[in-house]
Order: C-alpha cells, then sequence, then structure tokens
C-alpha cells in the first residue's frame, strides 16, 4: 500500500530520483571530518530560518513598540529567552562557522580554478551573513543596537560619490526611526534570507558540480549517504549544542534599555566580530580626513584581494599565488585579533568606559523591571517613555543635569572635571534636595538652619539661622511646628488659600499658634497676614510650601517677590522656564522629589553608586 | 574506504547502519531542539497564565455604569465599561473596553453584554426600539435578551447588578460586573 502510493507519487514527480541524486552523490576520496564545515554552516543557517521565523510571529517592527515585543519575547513568553537566545548566538556561530569554512577552503585550495566562482559565490554569501548580523542587531531597537547602527550607517554614508544618498534610503531618512526598523526588518527577514537561499542554492549546485578537493594521494569514492551526512549531522549536532549552551548558560540573548537618542554617555561598541574594525578607525592613521582610509579603503582593498584570489594563479605560478593568499588571511586574521584584543583591554583600563557602561546597565536593569512591574509597563506612546517618564530613573538626570551644580542630594552633588582633568565633586552653595518638603527635613531645619543640608553653605540666607539663635521654641514644640509646615505639601494644585485656610486640618492644628508666633514674624502665607504678618526680615512666602506647587513657582520664577526675590542678584538661584525645563521634565522632577515612584527591588542595588 | 579488505564484508552493512540510524537520531534531536521551544513560544496564549490573573480588576470587579434615574422604564440604553488593558507587552490607562445594555424594571434592573453571544459582533437596538438586534447575522434578541428568531445560540448574556444607594445623594447606583463569554455555544462559559 505505502509502497504504491510512493510508486505513484514516484511517478508524478521523480521524487526518488531526486533524492538518491542528491544523497548518493560521490564523494571523491571517502568521507572525511574536514568536509563538515559547509554543512555546518548550513545548519547554522537552517536554525537561524526556524528561530528567526518563531520571533517574527512576536516581533513588531516600530520605534515604539520594538523593545516592547522583544521584552515580552525574552520575559513573558513561553520559552521565548530560548528561541532568542538561539537567534542570538546562532547569528555569531554562523559568522564563526563561515570563517572557518573559509579558512578550510582557503588552505585545501580549493578556491583555484576550476572552482573559482564557488569561492566568490562564498565571498557573496559572507557578506549577506554579515548584512544579517548588521541589520539584525538593530531590531530590539535598544541602546546597544541603536548607537552601534548609528555608526555603522553613518560608516556608509562617508562612502565616495553616492554614500549619503545610500545611507538615507537604508536609514529612511535622515532620523532613525520607524521608517529605519521596517527598513532594516525588511531586509533582515525577507531580502537577505532571498538572497542568502539563492545563493545558498548555486553554491552547493557549482559545488556539485566540481566535488570536493580530496587530497592528492586519496583514491576511489564513497557516496555522500550515509557516513558523510553522518560526520556533518555530528557536526551539526555540536553547533546547536554549542549554541544551545550558551543561550542557556546566558540564560537568552541580552536587552539593552529601550534606545534613547538624547542619551549623552552611551558607550556604543559593535558586536565582537567587527571590533576589529572598530579599533582600526581610532588608529591616529585614520584620524580627521583619513577616516576614509581605515573605514572604507582598508575594508575594501581587503574584500577585493579576497574576490582576487583565485585570479592570482594567472599572474604568478599557482604555489606562490597560494602562499600569498594564505598569507595574507592569517596575516589579517592576526591583526583583527590584535585589534579586538586592544580594542577590549582599552575598554577594561579605562574608568570612564566603565562608569558609562554602569550606568547604561542601571538604566537596563530599570527598564527590565519596570517592563515587567504590573503598575508600570511599557506605555502607549512607546518603550522608550518607559524611563522617560520615571521620576527615578528622568527625574534623577534632570536632577544631576540641573540641580546639582549648585544643590545637593542625599549629601552628594555631581562629579564634574575640573580645569586639570581630574573629577572633582561640584561644591554645594545651596540647600540638600533630599526630602525636601518632608516633616524630617523641616525639623532638621528647625533644628539646626547652619547645617550643610540646609542653609550651612548659602551666603544670604541667614535668616533661619539668626532666628534660631533667638529662638525660645522647646523640642517638642518645634515637633509641631515641624508637622503643621510638613502639612503644607499636601496643598493641592487647585486648592484657594481661602478654602484651605478654613480646613479643620488648619484651624485645629496643634502648630498654628506656634507657627503665627514664631515663624510668622518673618514668614508670610496669606495676604491678609492671618497666618503671620512677617516683615521682620525679608523671606519667601510658605503658603502652600514643599507642595509641586510651591516647588514649581520656585523653580519657574525663583526672583518672585513671594519667593527669593528678596535676595541680591548674584546669589539667587536661576530661574527655568520651559524651554530649559519642559513640563514632562517637570512632572517627573516633582515626582522624585516627592518620591512617588516605584522603588527599584531591593537585590543588585550595588552597581547604582555613581 | 581505505579498510582492509579482508574486513569489508562483516563491517560494511553495520558500519552503514550505525550511520544511517545515527544521522536520522541527531538530525532528530537538532529538530527537536530548535523546535519545540518554537512550539511553545506559539502556544504561549494558551500555556501562560491569564493577564487577569496579575490584572487590577478593583475588588470585586463591581464597576459603577450609571444612576438608576438615567434609564427610563423598558427603555434601553449602552454604556462604556473602562478597564486598564494589557495587549501583550503596552499597558494602556483605564479606557473603554466593552458596553453593556441596560434596562429598567421597575426598581430593579436588567445588565446584557452588548457582545453578541453569536460570534461576538455588538449588538444593537432593533428599529422598533423594542428589541436587541445584532447588525452581523442578523441575531434578534427581546428586551429581555431572550431569543427572538434561531440564530443565536442562547439569550443575551447578562451580568450581574448590584444597586446601591449613595451616601452623598439620595441616587442610586448602578453597578455592574462586566465580563466576557465565549460565543457561539449554548452554555453561557466566561473566558478567561
Amino acid at each position: 500500500m505505502l509502497k504504491q502510493l510512493s510508486d505513484w507519487l514516484d511517478n508524478r514527480t521523480g521524487y526518488k530520483h531526486l533524492i538518491s541524486e542528491t544523497l548518493d552523490e560521490p564523494v571523491k576520496g571517502g568521507a572525511r571530518w574536514k568536509y563538515v564545515f559547509g554543512s555546518a554552516v548550513t545548519t547554522a543557517f537552517m536554525m537561524q530560518l526556524i528561530t528567526g521565523i518563531f520571533l517574527m510571529t512576536a516581533y513588531s517592527p516600530s520605534s515604539s513598540t520594538a523593545w516592547g515585543s522583544v521584552y515580552f519575547i525574552s520575559y513573558e513568553m513561553v520559552g521565548g529567552w530560548f528561541v532568542r537566545g538561539m537567534h542570538h548566538f546562532g547569528a555569531q556561530a554562523m559568522v564563526i562557522l563561515l570563517f572557518l569554512h573559509l579558512l578550510q577552503v582557503l588552505i585545501a585550495g580549493a578556491y583555484h580554478a576550476p572552482r573559482e566562482v564557488n569561492w566568490w559565490l562564498g565571498m557573496v554569501l559572507l557578506f549577506i551573513t554579515l548584512g544579517f548580523s548588521l541589520t539584525g542587531y538593530l531590531l530590539p531597537w535598544d541602546q546597544k543596537g541603536y548607537w552601534a547602527t548609528k555608526v555603522a550607517t553613518n560608516i556608509m554614508g562617508l562612502t565616495p560619490l553616492f554614500g549619503a544618498q545610500v545611507q538615507k534610503v537604508v536609514v529612511g531618512g535622515s532620523e532613525y526611526g520607524n521608517q529605519t526598523l521596517t527598513r532594516f526588518f525588511g531586509l533582515h527577514v525577507g531580502v537577505l534570507p532571498g538572497l542568502l537561499i539563492m545563493t545558498l542554492a548555486a553554491h552547493i549546485m557549482v559545488f556539485r558540480r566540481h566535488g570536493v578537493t580530496a587530497p592528492k594521494s586519496s583514491t576511489g569514492s564513497e557516496p555522500f549517504w550515509p557516513k558523510q551526512v553522518f560526520m556533518d549531522t555530528v557536526a551539526s549536532v555540536a553547533v546547536v549544542g554549542v549554541v544551545a549552551f550558551f543561550a542557556i548558560a546566558e540564560r537568552g540573548a541580552p536587552l539593552d534599555a529601550p534606545a534613547e537618542p538624547s542619551s549623552s554617555d552611551y558607550p556604543a561598541r559593535p558586536e565582537w566580530y567587527f571590533l576589529s574594525l572598530f579599533q582600526l578607525l581610532k588608529q591616529p592613521a585614520f584620524a580627521g580626513e583619513n577616516e576614509i582610509i581605515g573605514a572604507i579603503i582598508v575594508p575594501g582593498a581587503i574584500v577585493a584581494a579576497l574576490f582576487a584570489f583565485p585570479l592570482l594563479e594567472k599572474f604568478i605560478p599557482r604555489k606562490l599565488a597560494h602562499l600569498l593568499a594564505c598569507g595574507l588571511v592569517f596575516g589579517l586574521t592576526g591583526a583583527a585579533g590584535l585589534l579586538t584584543m586592544q580594542a577590549m583591554t582599552a575598554d577594561s583600563g579605562d574608568a570612564d568606559f566603565k562608569i558609562s557602561r554602569d550606568k547604561a546597565d542601571v538604566a537596563r536593569r530599570r527598564a527590565l523591571f519596570l517592563a515587567g512591574n504590573p503598575k508600570a509597563g511599557v506605555p502607549p506612546e512607546g518603550s522608550r517613555y518607559l524611563l522617560l517618564n520615571d521620576p527615578l530613573h528622568t527625574g534623577q538626570q534632570i536632577l544631576e543635569q540641573k540641580c546639582l551644580s549648585c544643590h545637593y542630594f542625599d549629601g552628594k552633588g555631581v562629579m564634574e572635571r575640573g580645569k586639570d582633568g581630574k573629577k572633582v565633586m561640584t561644591r554645594q552653595v545651596a540647600s540638600d534636595l533630599s526630602g525636601f518638603g518632608s516633616r524630617g527635613w523641616v525639623r532638621g531645619l528647625l533644628d539646626n538652619p547652619s547645617d550643610t543640608k540646609y542653609f550651612g553653605t548659602t551666603p544670604q540666607c541667614g535668616g533661619m539661622k539668626r532666628w534660631k539663635k533667638t529662638s525660645k521654641l522647646k523640642p517638642d514644640e518645634l515637633d509641631k511646628v515641624a508637622d503643621f509646615v510638613a502639612s503644607f505639601a499636601k496643598v493641592g494644585n487647585e486648592e484657594t488659600i481661602d478654602d484651605w485656610m478654613t480646613k479643620e486640618d488648619v484651624t485645629k492644628h496643634p502648630g498654628l499658634e506656634l507657627f503665627k508666633k514664631d515663624c510668622g514674624r518673618c514668614h508670610t502665607v496669606d495676604a491678609g497676614g492671618a497666618l503671620g504678618e512677617g516683615g521682620e526680615e525679608e523671606a519667601p512666602n510658605l503658603f502652600g510650601w514643599g507642595s509641586p506647587r510651591w516647588i514649581q513657582r520656585m523653580i519657574r520664577h525663583p526672583e518672585a517677590a513671594d519667593r527669593y526675590g528678596f535676595l541680591e542678584q548674584k546669589g539667587q538661584m536661576p530661574g527655568f522656564d520651559e524651554t530649559e525645563l519642559a513640563v514632562r521634565e517637570m512632572t517627573v522632577l516633582m515626582k522624585l522629589l516627592k518620591g512617588d515612584y516605584i522603588p527599584n527591588p531591593p537585590e543588585p542595588a550595588k552597581a547604582g553608586s555613581h | 574506504m581505505g579498510e582492509p579488505p579482508k574486513e569489508k564484508p562483516v563491517t560494511e552493512p553495520n558500519r552503514r547502519s550505525f550511520h544511517k540510524f545515527g544521522s536520522i537520531l541527531l538530525g532528530s534531536i537538532i529538530g527537536a531542539v530548535l523546535t519545540i521551544p518554537g512550539i511553545g513560544f506559539i502556544l504561549s496564549p494558551i500555556l501562560r497564565k491569564t493577564d487577569a490573573e496579575d490584572g487590577e480588576s478593583t475588588g470585586d470587579g463591581f464597576q459603577a455604569l450609571a444612576k438608576l434615574s438615567d434609564l427610563q422604564e423598558g427603555i434601553p440604553k449602552v454604556f462604556p465599561v473602562l478597564g486598564k488593558v494589557k495587549d501583550a507587552w503596552v499597558q494602556y490607562p483605564e479606557e473603554p473596553v466593552g458596553s453593556v445594555w441596560l434596562v429598567r424594571k421597575g426598581e430593579a434592573v436588567d445588565a446584557f453584554s452588548a457582545e453578541c453571544p453569536h460570534l461576538g459582533c455588538a449588538v444593537s437596538l432593533g428599529p422598533d426600539g423594542n428589541s436587541f438586534f445584532c447588525p452581523c447575522h442578523t441575531s434578534a434578541f427581546t428586551l429581555e435578551g431572550k431569543p427572538n428568531n434561531p440564530v443565536p445560540p442562547r439569550a443575551m448574556d447578562s451580568l450581574e447588578v448590584v444597586l446601591k444607594q449613595t451616601p452623598a445623594s439620595d441616587e442610586t447606583e448602578i453597578r455592574v460586573k462586566f465580563q466576557r463569554f465565549r460565543t457561539a455555544i449554548p452554555e453561557k462559559s466566561p473566558l478567561a
């Protein structure tokens, strides 16, 4: 029955002949382990094809969704980490195996006539594979892929004549975004696989025409099936096994923080097998105008030389040509190895690189934590806003960039490079903002206004210090005042002073009378002076002190009469209007100061210091 | 190849079958390593615990849709249901996720999911204003939600309703527990 069916099918399709053609192909000189490289590369490619198709069913190519979908694949979908891990390490295996295959073919002299065309097809396959890795690297739209791709496409733009146009077409404009991703995705999953399959088919076809390059001493032949197939399969198992080992050991593929075009210190590095080219560009010889030599001409010349190998024998004796070809490849491999090591040691010895990388890792962990937190999750605006809207991440950044050149936070300023090139902490000339507006902050101030946390380093703000010298309030009374003042921070954005003043929380507060008597001598709250007439010394108005509305006005208009307008110009805080501090930035900054954010989980808190 | 000729008749068939079976076995292992995790990947929606379990359905799952005074006796009115939606990796803020028909009967209220039990289209009001009608495959229902023709497999999906006096005013709040049900089957079986 089965026989009848297969006979029928064979009669209609001729498949049996096709199979025997494939499997009974004679291997000159018999099966050998050294012929496995081609099949191993093919297996690696099949692995990429299978895992890639799975990934394609879950990936979403747009700048707002790519990172989130890759996060979802890696951390939420069943086996997603493994599938993506296999794809990630499989890509590297493919590059390594291609290189080994190239070396094997080179040493065996399998590029000589009549196999020139197959050498060239192999070269094309190598470039298609590098195209895969270049386009694939960008797809997660994380910091690593974003910056590496930016550099790679800018190098492309260096190409004489039409480089700029090619770059614009590949990137889909001059900005990196949705069009870049859709184009890279299309190349990665459509164009390149098509090209690779066609070229691979031609490569195998041409290979079959000429057969293996057997050693001269060998005689006879043996069919491909089963011995050579077995050897190839063993090699393939080794490839899949090693890739699976890495995928499991590393718990999948890495995912950096979402791409952030405004990053100022992201330490971009290409994939390790491009590190030699990366390092080449850092050589002083290729600086400035000579950049194009390191970026295009040298790699281009190497490629041209590789392509020319089979033609050398037309001009010089075959043996010499072979020696030259092998010498060049081994020399280049050595040089590339050296450059790669140089690149790695340069980074590991560079303290600034380490600081930036640590910072990037803090962002990465924060993004992954927020994406998986049911109270956060990737916002609809896009993955980038996961961190942009996060008070802890972005608020802290704004604080460091805009506030900590004068203020301190938690006893620290920021490290800045002095004129002598050494990094020093900024000098504190204003209060410490951590806990600003909280009861603890107020109570501390009432205890010791001269502390560096308060007005100790602020030359003009002596009012509180002078009050402290004369005040007779006892600690329990100071407690009540602190309670009262800390309650100001709860004043809502829409609340009017009249509404607030009639609240029982205010009218019956135990600290109210003490506040009027002591604080009210200098500070005002309401215009009528019910809570304090002020006047003894100039002082800011305290209505809503410590609340977002008070702080916002302080940031936008520190020179206002109800803030610190009474100080001399040079002692005043500079104001920040909406061009200097956008509304969104103000919002996250407020939330940071109010502690209104999802705290990090306690475990790996070590790397968080800068 | 390369073997001493005398051994050939003995070892060749064994060796051949070793290579054959070895190739097939190892090939299958490669296939399994690559496809089994992938199949799990594709089956994620079935294998993963549902999002509803870690979602934040506030308390008992009931939400106020309207006040009793918004409804007139026997005149159905449709109201949106709000919910926080997690669409794969994207967390949306609270927004309308479905609609509910409310029909007042004296001091009681019937609530029906506007999702047709047939194939999930949105059920609207019939042209007479006195029945429900689905514009997709013409399912028709009475105002009590009972099938009016043989198209729908069951009655409209009624939802649990609680009427609650609000403390501030003397209004009665209509609180409904919104749920989705499997379509196209005679039983009313909740989804997820």
